[in-house]
């Protein structure tokens, strides 16, 4: 399993109301010396298989058709592979039995974490349009 | 004249927008969203609201709605489209029209009535205006502020595609004060303002809105 997050943000000649507006907001909650803040979005896709050149391409293109407007936005896009039992959002129901349906000693055997959690590979491409 | 009036989840207008063309003498057609099928309409509103409760971006999820596959066919083929407020944001996501709408720079929602300045009588939806004439409708937006590039401007303003124009104050950041434009044939308008709320002396800012409507009409009468 690969997450890939694509991070969308406004362009740099685009105005930002948003940001403008946390802007506005931050030094009368007394955080003093920011300079700028810009607003943008994150997401999140979860795709089956290894993190490959060819997903990653894809993934490129689902944001250039629907996530961001390349009119107004730039995006990159970043991709790592999952290790198994961190796929799903908490939010999401997982596709197993509900807690209550668990018997209590029912755990996941400790063999399915991989002992190299913290080294995944990542593959990183950035939209320099 | 049959117009076609598409209904999107999160329409506002479609009841308004058709009642307008019907006021015009034209004969309304309703269009669902969810059908690939424009029922042999002539001509096609684009109307104001919250379509897919602007998800993503406003438009950005309508422009793969079924219905606008044969929108964008029949555009390029020269049938007149017309897209108010969300319909706009929806031309502008479908690549039908250039640039983007995106929040107001004051980041507040605007209702007024609105004065503007019909720049390019040439298209089927502005016919029925003196060229410059100086109309008041209604504006309500709370994304509504044209972006485009400089070349892009340049393009629309050399080419006499700017429709309309704020008059007085800039009532959301538009560059240019561009409340409307055109595609290159003519065909497709976009409008931020809406003129079906102004075509009743009884509820709205006057009748100024009704040229829209009634410009097509006359323009197949013929």
């Amino acid at each position: 399993m690969a997450r890939y997050v694509v991070d969308v943000m406004p362009k740099r000649e685009i105005l930002d109301p948003q940001g403008k507006a946390v802007l506005g907001a931050l030094p009368r909650l007394g955080f003093g010396g920011v300079v700028d803040v810009r607003q943008g979005k994150r997401f999140e896709v979860e795709v089956e298989g290894d993190p490959d050149d060819e997903r990653l391409a894809e993934v490129r293109r689902m944001a250039e058709t629907l996530l961001a407007n390349p009119v107004i936005e730039d995006f990159v896009v970043t991709a790592e592979a999952l290790p198994p039992g961190e796929e799903t959002h908490p939010w999401v129901e997982p596709d197993r039995p509900l807690p209550e349906e668990m018997a209590s000693d029912e755990q996941p055997p400790e063999e399915t974490v991989p002992e190299n959690t913290h080294e995944v590979p990542v593959v990183q491409d950035r939209d320099e349009a | 004249m049959r117009i076609g009036v598409v209904t999107f989840p999160g329409s506002l207008d479609d009841a308004d927008a058709a009642r307008a063309v019907r006021l015009a003498g034209g004969e309304a057609v309703a269009l669902w969203h969810g059908d690939a099928d424009l029922q042999g309409v002539d001509a096609v509103v684009l109307p104001g609201g919250f379509s897919y409760g602007d998800y993503l971006r406003c438009g950005a999820i309508s422009r793969f709605a079924p219905v606008m596959t044969e929108v964008v066919a029949w555009a390029g083929r020269g049938m007149p489209v017309l897209g108010i407020c969300n319909g706009f944001q929806i031309l502008c996501e479908s690549h039908l029209l250039p640039g983007a709408l995106i929040r107001n720079d004051h980041r507040k929602f605007v209702c007024r009535d609105q004065r503007l300045r019909i720049e390019n009588n040439r298209t089927p939806w502005t016919s029925s205006y003196a060229e410059n004439a100086e109309v008041t409708i209604v504006l309500k937006n709370g994304e509504g502020g044209f972006v485009a590039d400089e070349p892009t401007l340049d393009r629309l303003e050399g080419e006499g595609r700017v429709v309309a124009r704020y008059l007085g104050d800039n009532p959301n950041g538009s560059l240019h004060d561009i409340a409307g434009i055109t595609n290159e044939h003519g065909n497709v308008v976009g409008l931020m303002p809406h003129p079906e709320h102004a075509v009743e002396d009884l509820t709205g800012a006057g009748t100024d809105g009704l040229g829209f409507f009634a410009g097509l009409a006359a323009l197949t009468a013929r």
